[in-house]
């Protein structure tokens, strides 16, 4: 496992939070230029922007499905391993819509078929971006509380901030939507990142002994914890993907991007920052 | 493991009250009732993507506001219907409930000139009329003998009223879905005639309005209707040519829904003096009084609809899952269970290559995702979204064993009981505040009622209660047990 040769202690505080401080800004300018463009800052999902989404078991190539939806308007054919097909249709009308049922289902019996209107995906993306703000504002209240003091525990509040800012970053480079799936996925992330910096708080405050050994500890722990996490995540996202479960793959996809994303940010920027408060306050 | 330590175990309550509740998730699952032609899903509830079935989710054409007035809300109320040619219902005091889809712009010019004010605007219905489609709905479910149908009322977080109405139907394809939902009774208005004959007078399409259930100065409550000028026409011809107008209780009037009788009574003494000199468009149809009149009365008033839901809807969302590919993602999401409780058994052994430690460690995630089912049973439905929560559940399960592992290991040995309490409840303090956020965090998902995804949601709280509060402090016993040998 590559990140375990990190050595937490080798480097300054200065130097841990430079990668993750430039991530954060990239990625904030990233969102921010898209949200500028298109008033969202990551691409919606059918679930937000309004359309139908078509799961189909066929043998059927791209090429041939874009062929027999051509007068649909089709956004993306995508192809699981085997046989699973996910069909992406931009928003239409009830007469067009229902065609396209019928042709679904003479053409392919045994699909799923999910459309949302698109006033309603209107309503469910106000609805998910209140309760992506609900639970933000909650976790660092419940942080808050627990340290009861400003930069331990304003740092677990920006490491969870920079896990779900860069997190939604990648997201847009590599093209995942953002739909109900995957805003519950930031949410759960929320509580995930929280996990290991809290322990890296703990253990470093806490705890008596020597800063560079309480560290390398913390870390010997919380690589572990994070590994199992990604390990049981993984097996979730290959499952589903081969099986074309596209919502337990999309939240699994989010999860597994934000557990890499939180690794860094738990271990290189929280930890920076603690150690920098802790050799400070020796020092007085 | 000897004799001497299981029974150390089995005094602690903590040990003991993990095994309750895996028995009690057991016998909720398998035994109580016993559902043996299920096999291995015993009584767990699964979604509709599990299960095969259609959903449809429709908006409510219509809008509450509070209005303030100088003049009579009568009034006001009498504008708005004329204006907007629909049904404007008073809820309360200084609310209306208007049963069209229209603007708070294309309100305000409306109130403006009857001398009244917006004081709110929201889209949806009051509780009421929500209350009245959900009754209507499930009628019409119930007559086709379906059994497997949730019908939900959802009101959008920050709003005061439902806006929508979900209805979900297992093993239902979606041409049939709308059909049900779409689908009107065929209402008749007859006339007896000499004996038990009756004559046909207008159908259902003659009626243009239908109001809500009132009651007289005399305490009787009775549901307002009108007729269109050629149904007020057949109506008075009929009464007077079957001889209703001179003798009222020879000939009753009855209404027919789908060949079933669901009124009958004779004509008002007033009525039928106003019928002989002309046509009358606004009837009422009384049903008696007190609490049976009033029920009688809401009845009255869905039959007179003939099942048409007394706010118009549209559909804006809408699936469906064929029920064999929904027996597919059941099979799938299994193997993803299973290979993600297999996959972390191997990660942990990787790092700690002792079985003492894996085999309890393991044991007590499987312990908590069977009492989780075993909640689960009772109050959601598993679906896709909730199932990736049970997934996600085992990764922090996991996650936090090793917290309490790796704090009472310190070093690599185990310290004496005291130390060893100190270091565990120092375990558990990391854990409580990493639920608590994540308590917090899932919180709003889990309250909205829009959201799909509250099962997610739901799942996530649980497995992290359970956590916090049964399974990991059992873990850190039998962990101390195992390794104080």
């Amino acid at each position: 496992m590559e990140f375990v040769r990190y050595d937490v202690n080798k480097y300054s505080p200065r130097q841990m939070v430079a990668l993750p401080l430039v991530l954060l800004l990239l990625a904030g300018v990233l969102l921010g230029y898209t949200a500028l463009a298109t008033g969202l800052p990551i691409t919606p999902g059918i679930d937000f922007a309004g359309g139908t989404a078509v799961t189909v078991f066929t043998s059927d190539s791209r090429e041939t499905i874009e062929a027999a939806f051509a007068e649909y308007p089709v956004l993306s054919v995508g192809e699981g391993i085997g046989d699973g097909r996910y069909i992406q249709f931009g928003p239409m009308d009830d007469a067009q819509y229902q065609s396209l049922v019928g042709i679904i289902n003479e053409r392919y019996p045994d699909a799923k078929i999910d459309q949302i209107g698109e006033t309603f995906g209107k309503t469910l993306q106000s609805q998910a971006s209140l309760a992506l703000v609900f639970s933000f504002i909650g976790m660092a209240v419940v942080v808050m509380i627990a340290f009861r003091n400003l930069v331990p525990a304003g740092t677990i509040v920006l490491a969870a901030f920079a896990d779900i800012v860069i997190t939604a970053g990648v997201m847009q480079i590599i093209g995942i939507p953002l739909s109900l799936g995957t805003t519950a996925a930031l949410l759960m992330l929320i509580g995930y990142s929280v996990d290991s910096n809290i322990l890296l708080t703990t253990r470093l405050l806490k705890r008596k002994g020597k800063l560079e050994e309480k560290l390398a500890g913390a870390f010997r722990t919380g690589i572990i914890m994070t590994t199992t996490t990604l390990t049981a995540i993984a097996a979730m996202w290959v499952v589903a993907t081969a099986g074309q479960i596209q919502i337990i793959a999309e939240i699994a996809s989010v999860l597994l991007i934000g557990l890499f994303v939180d690794l860094m940010n738990t271990w290189m920027l929280n930890a920076g920052i603690l150690k920098n408060h802790i050799l400070r306050g020796n020092k007085r | 493991m000897n004799g001497e330590t299981i029974k150390t175990l089995v005094k602690d309550w903590r040990v003991v009250l993990v095994l309750l509740l895996v028995v009690g998730s057991l016998v909720g699952i398998y035994l109580a009732p016993p559902n043996p032609e299920k096999g291995i899903e015993g009584n767990l509830q699964f979604g509709l993507d599990l299960e095969g079935g259609s959903w449809l989710q429709m908006e409510f054409q219509s809008v509450v506001v509070a209005f303030s007035t100088d003049g009579s809300a009568g009034d006001l109320m009498e504008d708005l219907r004329t204006d907007l040619e629909t049904e404007v219902i008073r809820i309360d005091e200084n609310h209306l409930e208007i049963r069209k889809g229209v603007t708070q712009t294309d309100l305000e010019p409306i109130f403006a000139q009857s001398g009244a004010s917006i004081v709110t605007y929201q889209k949806g219905v009051s509780e009421f009329t929500a209350d009245e489609v959900k009754r209507i709905l499930n009628e019409k479910v119930n007559a086709l003998g379906m059994q497997d149908a949730r019908i939900n009322l959802l009101t959008p977080t920050g709003s005061d009223y439902p806006q929508y109405v979900r209805i979900e139907l297992a093993g239902v394809d979606m041409a049939t879905a709308q059909e049900i939902v779409g689908q009107q009774g065929l209402f008749e208005i007859r006339v007896q005639t000499t004996g038990n004959e009756t004559e046909h007078v207008l159908y259902g399409d003659q009626i243009t309005s239908v109001g809500v259930p009132q009651r007289d100065y005399d305490g009787r409550w009775g549901v307002g209707f009108s007729f269109t000028e050629t149904g007020a026409e057949a109506f008075r011809e009929a009464a007077i040519e079957s001889g209703a107008v001179d003798n009222p209780d020879a000939h009753h009037l009855v209404m027919i829904l789908d060949n079933e009788t669901v009124y009958s009574a004779p004509l008002d003494r007033g009525l039928a003096g106003q019928l002989r000199s002309a046509p009358v468009s606004s009837l009422s149809a009384s049903t008696g009084t007190g609490d049976a009149g009033l029920d009688d009365a809401m009845t009255l008033q869905i039959h007179l609809r003939a099942g048409a839901l007394p706010v118009q809807v549209e559909i804006v969302g809408s699936g469906s899952v064929p029920a064999a590919l929904g027996e597919q993602f059941k099979t799938t999401v299994a193997l993803a269970g299973l290979l993600a409780l297999l996959a972390v058994g191997i990660v942990v052994y990787y790092r700690y290559r002792e079985p003492s430690i894996v085999i309890p460690m393991v044991a007590i995630n499987l312990a908590e995702i069977v009492i989780l089912l075993g909640i689960a049973r009772f109050i959601i439905q598993l679906d896709l979204a909730t199932i990736a929560g049970l997934i996600a559940v085992v990764g922090t399960g996991i996650d936090q064993l090793v917290i309490i592992t790796d704090e009472v290991l310190h070093e690599g040995r185990v310290p004496s009981p005291n130390l060893y309490m100190k270091r565990y409840g120092r375990a558990l303090g990391i854990i409580a505040i990493a639920a608590a956020t994540v308590f917090i965090a899932m919180l709003p998902l889990a309250l909205m009622d829009l959201s799909t995804l509250r099962g997610f949601a739901v799942v996530t709280i649980l497995g992290v209660l359970i956590g916090i509060l049964v399974t990991r402090p059992a873990y850190g016993k039998i962990i101390m047990a195992i390794l104080s040998k």
